[in-house]
This record gives C-alpha cells, sequence and structure tokens, in this order.
C-alpha cells in the first residue's frame, strides 16, 4: 500500500517543497547570524551582497526576518493542525464508533459550529486577548476553531469501520472499547488521519497569515503574516520594494502548496476509486 | 441448422492493470446461444464471469481491451462495428443485461419515468411523450409492477425486490434477442429470487426476450434455470454441457468440486458434508501453459500444470481436462 | 400534514436548525469579545487615557460605557449613579439581554471612531461592495470550476493533464498571496489596473455611467484574485466527484443500455454537482473569510476594510456588527443552499445520505471535498 507512495511523482515533488522548507527554517540559523534586534541599514533597501533580500520599512535585515517568520508559521502550522487532528481524532473516533447521545450531541455541536466562519471567531477571540496574544495561543486558538472539519471526516469513517466483520467480530469477542478503538479502529484510520492533519497544518499556516494580516497576529514574534500585514501598512506595494512581501508570499505559497499535493497524491494512492 | 442467436468464437478479452500488467480475464470462451434457449454460466467470483458480460456486449471501456476472438448475433459480428451504430442498434436492442447490483444501477436523482425514457429516447429519438409514456405502463403493468405509482417514484423509494424488476423491465424495453442476467438475484432474499426468475421465465414465454445467458455463483440454482450449463474458472470456459450433464455428472474435476461445495437441501443430501476447495484461483498477471484450477484440484496429476488443456468432446459435453473421462 | 410533504418537513427542519445556531452564534458574537479580564470599554481608554485629562477620560469613558449597555441607565437615558458619584454597571446577563433585543431589531450601535456614525449606516455603505464583488466572483467561479472539472474528468487525455496541475496550484495558493502579487504585479509595476480602491477617488458613489465604468475597472483585480482560487478549488472537486460518478454502477448500467453519451455526461454532471453544492455551502463561510482579506489588500470599499480599520481602531460595535452580519449572511446562504440541495436529490429528502465519495458513511478514506475543507478555511 505504501510503496505506491513512492511510485506518485506529487507525493515525492511535495515531500521535496516541504521539507526543503522546513530543513531552511531549522537550518538557517547555524549558518547564518539572525539579528533582527538593530537596523542594519535605511528602509527598504533593495537586495545587497550583505543583506540578500534587502531591509524592511524599519530597516530590519529582511531575510532573518523572513527566517524567523518562517519558524513560526510552522511552528503555529503544526501545532494548530496537531491540535486540530487530535482533538478531532478523539471527538471523530467516539462519536463514530460509540454512537449514542453524546455523538448526537458532538453531531450536533460540530455541524454548528462547521458553518460560523472560523476566521470571524478568531477575529471576536483574537480582539478580546490583545494583551496575551503569544504565538502559541494563536496556534492553539486556530487548532479549537478547526477540530471540526477533523471530527466530521474521522466520525464518518470510523462509523462506517464500525461495521466492519474484524470490529464486529472484536466486539462479540468481549474486548473493550479501548482494546477495539486502539487496535481494531485506529490502525485502519492511520492514513486518513495523517491526510486530516496535513491538510489542517496547511490550514492552520494560512489561517494564522489571515488573521496576521488583519492586524490580529501575535505580539511576541514575527511570522510570515506579520511581515506581509507591516509590508502592506507600510507602503512597500506602492513603492516597489517587492523583497519586503514577495519572499513572504512565496513561502506562504509553497508550504501550501506541498502539503496540499502530499494531501492529494495520498488520496490517490489510498483511494483508488478516486483514480482515473 | 438455424443461425444461433448468440454465437462467441473464441473470445479473450484483457485489461490493463494501473502499472500496466496485462491480465486475460477471459480466454478463448466459445459457445452457442439458439432461440428459446437459456444458458447458465456457473463459475466463483472473480472467474471473468462480469468481464466476459462486457465482452459478449462488445462494449470495451478502457482498461478493459479486446485480445481476439468473435461475438455474432443473428450471424453479424458487433465487434468492430461503428461505435454510435453499435450503442443504437446493438445494445438494449439485440443484447441488452441486467446488471448484479440492481441497488445502485439505477441512476438515484432520477425518476424511473424518465430513466425509462431516457433508454427509450437515446435508441430512437422520434417517438412523443405520449407514446412512449403508454408504452411504459402498458410494459410496467405487464411486468407486474403498480406502474403509476412505480414510474413516479425515484429509486431510493423502491424495495430491492421492486427495483429489480424495474431494472429488468427498462432492460428489456426495446425487446432484446439476447439478455445476459449477471448475478440477478444474488443480493435478493430467497422468496423475492424466485418472483424474479419466474418474471424472466415469462418474459420468455411471451416473446419479449428471445434467449438468455444467465450467470451465476450458484451452480445448483441452474438446475431449475437453464438448458445449458457452461462453468467457468479464471477465465476459462472448462466444462460445458446439458444441465443435467454438468450437474449430476459432471466431468472437470471443478465442476464437480463446485457441486460439492454447495450445500443442498436435496432429500439423502442429509449426511453429506460440503466440502470446500481449497486455495484460490491463480493471478492472471502471469501467463499460464497448464491447467489453471491444477493447483486446487483433488485429483491433479504430475503432467497437469505444465500440460495445456484443451476443450474436448466427453460423454457429449465439452470438458477442458486431459485426464476427464 | 408535514408528514405527507418530505419537502415542506425538510425546509421547516433546516430553518429550525439554522435558526438555533443563528442564536448559538449571535452569543457568540456578544460573549467572546468580553472574555478577556479588559473589557473593550478599558481597552479603548487604555490607548486613547495616556493624553486625557482626567474629567474628558471619565466623560468620555462614560460615553463609551453608555454605548456599550455597561451602565445602568433610567427611562430617560441618564446615567444611574452609586452613593460615591459611579456609573453602576450592569450585569453581563442583563447585557447580553439588551445586546440581543437591540440586534434582532436591526440596532447595532455606535461605532467610536466614526462618532457619531451608526454602525448600520456604515455597515449598508460597506455591503454592496462587498456583496458586488463576492456574490458573483464565487457563483461564477464555482460554475466555470465545475465545467472545467467535469471536462477534465470526463475527457481526460491532454485536457486533464493541462487542467488539473493547474487548478491544484491555484486553489492552494491563499486568496491573499494573489492578491498581493496581482497587485505588485499589474497594479503598481506594469500599471495596467488601478491596484487599490474601489473607485476613482475623484467620484463619489452614483448612479451614472462615469462612475459605473470606473468601478468596473477597479473591479477587475480584486475579482480576478477570488475567481482564481474559487476555479482552481471548485475543478479538483468536481473532477473527483465526476470521476466517481463515471465508475458507479448506474453509469456503467446506462452505457450497457446504449444511452447516448450527451445523457450519460448529464447524469454524471448532475449527480457529482450535488455533492459539489454541499461543498460549496460548507465553504462558503470560509470564502467569505478569505475574501475579506483579498478586499484588505485592494483597500475595497467593503466590510473588510470596514472590519480592518475597525480592529486597527478597537472599534468594538464595529467590529461586532460586522461579524453578526457576516455570520448570518453566511447562514442565509447555507440554509438556501440546503433546501436547494433538497430539492434536487430525492436521497436526502427522504432522509438517506447521498452517496459519493463525501455522503455520510462511505468506507473510502479521503472524502474529496471533506477533506480539502479545511484548507478553504482561509479563503
Amino acid at each position: 500500500m505504501f510503496r505506491g507512495l513512492w511510485r506518485s511523482v506529487g507525493f515525492l515533488f511535495g515531500c521535496a517543497l516541504f521539507f526543503g522548507t522546513l530543513l531552511l527554517a531549522l537550518l538557517a540559523p547555524a549558518f547564518m547570524t539572525l539579528d533582527v534586534g538593530r537596523r542594519v541599514g535605511l528602509a527598504y533597501m533593495p537586495p545587497s551582497r550583505e543583506h540578500w533580500l534587502g531591509t524592511d520599512h524599519l530597516g530590519l535585515d529582511m531575510l532573518s526576518l523572513l527566517v524567523l517568520g518562517l519558524r513560526s508559521s510552522l511552528y503555529v502550522g503544526l501545532l494548530a493542525g496537531s491540535v486540530a487532528t487530535v482533538v478531532g481524532t478523539l471527538i471523530g473516533v467516539y462519536g463514530g464508533y460509540k454512537g449514542g447521545l453524546l455523538d448526537d450531541v458532538l453531531t450536533v455541536l460540530t455541524n454548528l459550529f462547521l458553518v460560523i466562519p472560523t476566521l470571524i471567531v478568531l477575529i471576536l477571540l483574537s480582539g478580546s486577548l490583545e494583551e496575551g496574544r503569544s504565538l502559541t495561543l494563536i496556534a492553539l486558538l486556530i487548532g479549537s476553531t478547526t477540530w471540526t472539519w477533523s471530527a466530521r471526516a474521522v466520525r464518518a469513517q470510523s462509523s462506517s469501520l464500525r461495521a466492519r466483520d474484524h470490529v464486529a467480530l472484536a466486539r462479540i469477542n468481549g474486548y473493550g472499547t479501548l482494546h477495539i478503538v486502539l487496535l481494531h479502529i485506529l490502525p485502519y484510520l492511520l492514513s486518513y488521519i495523517f491526510m486530516v492533519f496535513i491538510l489542517q497544518t496547511a490550514s492552520g499556516i494560512l489561517t494564522e497569515a489571515s488573521i496576521s494580516m488583519l492586524g490580529l497576529g501575535p505580539y511576541d514574534s514575527i511570522s510570515l503574516g506579520t511581515i506581509l500585514n507591516e509590508a502592506i501598512r507600510n507602503e512597500a506595494l506602492g513603492d516597489g520594494a517587492w523583497w519586503a512581501f514577495v519572499p513572504a508570499t512565496v513561502l506562504v505559497t509553497v508550504i501550501a502548496f506541498s502539503l496540499y499535493i502530499i494531501n492529494t497524491a495520498m488520496e490517490s494512492v489510498f483511494n483508488p476509486r478516486l483514480r482515473k | 441448422m438455424p443461425i444461433p442467436i448468440l454465437e462467441v468464437k473464441n473470445l479473450r478479452v484483457h485489461y490493463l492493470t494501473r502499472f500496466g500488467t496485462k491480465v486475460q480475464a477471459v480466454d478463448d470462451v466459445s459457445f452457442k446461444l439458439n432461440e428459446g434457449e437459456i444458458l447458465g454460466i456457473a463459475g466463483e467470483s472473480g472467474c471473468g464471469k462480469t468481464t466476459l458480460v462486457s465482452g459478449c456486449m462488445g462494449l470495451y471501456i478502457p482498461p478493459l481491451y479486446h485480445s481476439s476472438g468473435d461475438v455474432r448475433v443473428l450471424g453479424e459480428s458487433i465487434l468492430g462495428m461503428n461505435r454510435e451504430r453499435h450503442r443504437k442498434e446493438v445494445l438494449g436492442r439485440k443484447i441488452a443485461m441486467i446488471p448484479q447490483g440492481a441497488l445502485n444501477s439505477l441512476n438515484p436523482t432520477r425518476r424511473i419515468k424518465d430513466l425509462a425514457t431516457d433508454m427509450l429516447t437515446s435508441h430512437d429519438g422520434g417517438a412523443g411523450k405520449r407514446e412512449i409514456s403508454e408504452r411504459l405502463t402498458e410494459r410496467f403493468e405487464r411486468i407486474g409492477l403498480d406502474a403509476k405509482r412505480v414510474l413516479q417514484a425515484f429509486p431510493v423509494e423502491l424495495p430491492a425486490g421492486t427495483k429489480q424488476r424495474v431494472v429488468i423491465g427498462i432492460s428489456t424495453l426495446l425487446n432484446p434477442k439476447v439478455v445476459i442476467a449477471d448475478e440477478p438475484t444474488s443480493a435478493l432474499d430467497v422468496s423475492t429470487q424466485k418472483s424474479v426468475i419466474r418474471l424472466l421465465f415469462d418474459l420468455m414465454d411471451r416473446g419479449i426476450i428471445a434467449s438468455m445467458v444467465f450467470i451465476t455463483h450458484e451452480l445448483p440454482l441452474l438446475r431449475h434455470v437453464s438448458s445449458s450449463i457452461a462453468v467457468m474458472y479464471a477465465g476459462e470456459l472448462v466444462e460445458h454441457g446439458s444441465t443435467e450433464q454438468v450437474i449430476f455428472d459432471g466431468r472437470q474435476p471443478y465442476t464437480r468440486a463446485l457441486m460439492g461445495s454447495m450445500l443442498s437441501a436435496d432429500p439423502g443430501q442429509r449426511g453429506r458434508k460440503p466440502v470446500a476447495i481449497e486455495g484460490a484461483p491463480p493471478d492472471l498477471k502471469h501467463a499460464i501453459s497448464g491447467c489453471r484450477f491444477a493447483e486446487r484440484c483433488p485429483s491433479v496429476q504430475g503432467d497437469c500444470a505444465q500440460t495445456r488443456q484443451l476443450l474436448r468432446l466427453v460423454g457429449e459435453r465439452h470438458v477442458r481436462c486431459n485426464h476427464a473421462s | 400534514m408535514l408528514q405527507n410533504h418530505p419537502t415542506l418537513k425538510h425546509v421547516f427542519g433546516r430553518a429550525g436548525w439554522y435558526f438555533i445556531t443563528f442564536l448559538v452564534a449571535i452569543t457568540i458574537n456578544f460573549f467572546l469579545p468580553r472574555l478577556g479580564d479588559s473589557s473593550p470599554v478599558d481597552l479603548i481608554m487604555a490607548r486613547a487615557g495616556s493624553n486625557l485629562d482626567a474629567a474628558t477620560a471619565r466623560e468620555q469613558e462614560e460615553t463609551y460605557l453608555l454605548e456599550f449597555g455597561l451602565v445602568q441607565t433610567d427611562p430617560s437615558g441618564k446615567i444611574l449613579r452609586d452613593s460615591a458619584g459611579k456609573p453602576l454597571r450592569t450585569s453581563l446577563l442583563a447585557q447580553f439581554g439588551r445586546y440581543l433585543e437591540l440586534s434582532l431589531r436591526g440596532d447595532l450601535g455606535t461605532s467610536i471612531l466614526q462618532y457619531p456614525r451608526r454602525v448600520g449606516d456604515i455597515i449598508s455603505a460597506a455591503l454592496p461592495w462587498t456583496l458586488a464583488l463576492q456574490l458573483p466572483t464565487i457563483v461564477l467561479g464555482w460554475i466555470v470550476g465545475n465545467l472545467l472539472g467535469a471536462l477534465a474528468a470526463y475527457r481526460g487525455g491532454v485536457i486533464d493533464r493541462v487542467l488539473y496541475p493547474i487548478a491544484l496550484l491555484t486553489s492552494a495558493v491563499p486568496a491573499f498571496c494573489v492578491g498581493i502579487l496581482l497587485v505588485y504585479v499589474f497594479g503598481i509595476q506594469l500599471e495596467w489596473l488601478p491596484a487599490v480602491g474601489g473607485y476613482d477617488e475623484g467620484m463619489l458613489p452614483e448612479a451614472s455611467w462615469s462612475f459605473i465604468a470606473s468601478a468596473s475597472y477597479y473591479y477587475v483585480l480584486p475579482f480576478t484574485s477570488i475567481f482564481v482560487i474559487v476555479v482552481g478549488h471548485q475543478a479538483i472537486g468536481m473532477r473527483s466527484m465526476c470521476i466517481y460518478e463515471l465508475g458507479t454502477d448506474y453509469v456503467k448500467y446506462a452505457k450497457l443500455l446504449g444511452m447516448n453519451e450527451r445523457r450519460i455526461v448529464l447524469y454524471m454532471f448532475r449527480n457529482a454537482m450535488l455533492p459539489q453544492l454541499t461543498g460549496l455551502a460548507l465553504a462558503l463561510g470560509a470564502m467569505v473569510g478569505g475574501a475579506l482579506v483579498a478586499e484588505m489588500i485592494f483597500s475595497y470599499p467593503g466590510l473588510g476594510m470596514a472590519i480592518l480599520t475597525a480592529i486597527q481602531g478597537n472599534d468594538y460595535p464595529l467590529i461586532t456588527g460586522c461579524t453578526l452580519l457576516i455570520t448570518a449572511t453566511v447562514l442565509v446562504a447555507n440554509f438556501a443552499v440546503d433546501i436547494l440541495i433538497g430539492l434536487l436529490d430525492p436521497r436526502i429528502r427522504s432522509g438517506r445520505p447521498s452517496a459519493g465519495p463525501t455522503g455520510g458513511d462511505t468506507s473510502q478514506p479521503g472524502a474529496a471535498t471533506g477533506a480539502d475543507a479545511p484548507l478553504m478555511a482561509v479563503r
């Protein structure tokens, strides 16, 4: 089953792109000094030998900002993605396997929060938490508003597994719920949950960028979203200072795109019915 | 001798897997069907029955391909025909099929009336709305349905047995010469099964359909249905003879195994234990030179796995086993 | 009576469900901004407070307190005070009651930043721009995307191999990235099209031809930035949906019956469309969010801009007014789509889950639209 993945061009390409950016974020500090604490030049200085990506509106080194921003964005994405996936999986698996009253309540809640726009909730929340809006808190907030998608998707899968013979057999043999869920349900859902995680991570990165663009970003960190927000607020577009926003835009796009094609490739390998 | 209604001559059909491997799903199948005859084809699931249906109908949609051989209806080959002509004049009109899973065979978002109308107008653009409606009502009533209600319904609103009748009704709207019924009863409960089979007989008696191929995995069922039986294994016909011959006096080891593995309610069978056929059919991705059943055969002999087995006449029926007598 | 009218029953059921959802949304809208320790008024005062003398500050604070309904008043609207002269605060529950009452009457309060403009007035000035930008874009993008997706799935071959990667790319690019790049390339570098704003600065919104011409000229870039993404996303969804439909038993049966190609394509298209409609309904809210960000980039005079300025100025009545309106619009749109699907899909009406890769309890992993959905959360 997994062999198919390594034959898939899309999967390999996506992985190469994503791990490329991940390595950039992790290894760049080892090869260069990230210096965003002081001005290294005038505002919006174009790229030069000393400052490969020029400076921002304050005269800070753009490349350093970008690496830091990339690290924060990946951190937010992975944390938000994990929260959304774990919460969604717990609720989804429980609801799908157990059923009953609690499942009904959870399903109603899930569907309810599905139709209320996530971004709106985040705007309202971020506004009231101005004082302590740290990067981690933002990631947790994103995760706690987007789990509904995972819950819904995982629930559908686990409730279909419930009807399978091997699960019925385990139930008849008197195994407990935990045993059945861990040994007979989760293993079958793993590839699916992983796909959900990939999408939720991409979604987390994009969502953080969106609310940071709105000026509701973290107060304690630089993210790709806050870089873009600063650039737009400070006329980088009008001044033609492309280095202030193009690299960040491209990075966000590359991360989202790579995760997206990893998901698409996995989907076509694991789900033959969607294959041409 | 009259021209047979359906004649399949050395038909071979293959498909390609996702990685381009060729699988010969139907290999060298031949049979004839005359007016009024019912041919039963029996075999385990995965033996190529359903591929054979597409092959016989001349409908080759990639990854399914015609390798060689011919299919003739009333003497005229239907393979290599112009696609549009094949669709209009052969499908539904000369050969029709009744699918395996009638439950999912009806477009869920279309009323039965519209589905049936689509079928008619696809073949004959000229008919008026009124005329079609009358024709449908008349036909649906004849097959024992509450035409007024059923025609207005969506598929989800109908019970399984009714749906199967509807499918039979739609498939036979154009009075086809041959009907290929692919496991028409296997998804139904026993009492509905019977009424569906009775309906098929009835359609033949009234001359709406001229002949039938009845495909099933339940060999004993054919005893009550068909005039002759062909047993299929791993893409080949392994025995082909009259119903009595095949069911009570099978000469090919697989035929006998198939009968032996069935449960039966016949008197005198009480003490007999059903014998399962051990193992699984061979993987057709690799060419097999010898007997395809050799691995599982209870009476296998030294040379079986290497020697090509030819279909030969044994006791007035065709058997594909060099050791059969 | 309802028992005999499945359609009517469906409509009433959905209406009730959306009403409850709306109540939850309005509750969230009220309580979330009040979650933190500091009330909105404290935040505003903290920003403005330092350079005001004490008397002005108190006066202003009381104006805001009154505006937010945080203090008790007598029937004439005067603030009730305790013995020390401090205003009497209202309980949170009482505030909520008042908020509910006013909101349901359509009174969204007064803007702080643009005092004394009413929030309702600000929104009704911005709303037409947002509607004019987003509604046609999303609907048109949806239609074009579905046609392209169906074409790619049905025709396959070269068309599919070209369309699919392009759609994959455009659907994965975040809305604001497309916006930023479009503004920079076409608006600023090439100067082909105006980069920001909704119409020529020298004009006033009016129903004249020259104004409409100007507005359409300014429309091109924001439209394109959202359109491209919606098309990409819908095309991908529709493609997998169509591939799924083409493999179903009913399509095979229709082929075996000798039905003509056109009819089979229609079958496929219509049935693939139904889950796409659900996808659209679920994605609408998300799309609105993403399109708001796009509006910001283009300084388009719609709700997105209104929210942005409100956020920057901590104008709480305006923020909650906008969010409430957007939520309500999304709910109404969802409701409309739900009813439409109910009318078109007999499976939903009879209470059974529709088949297809996204439908209820299908066993395959990778429910096409269902799993893509989180990514749309920011579009």
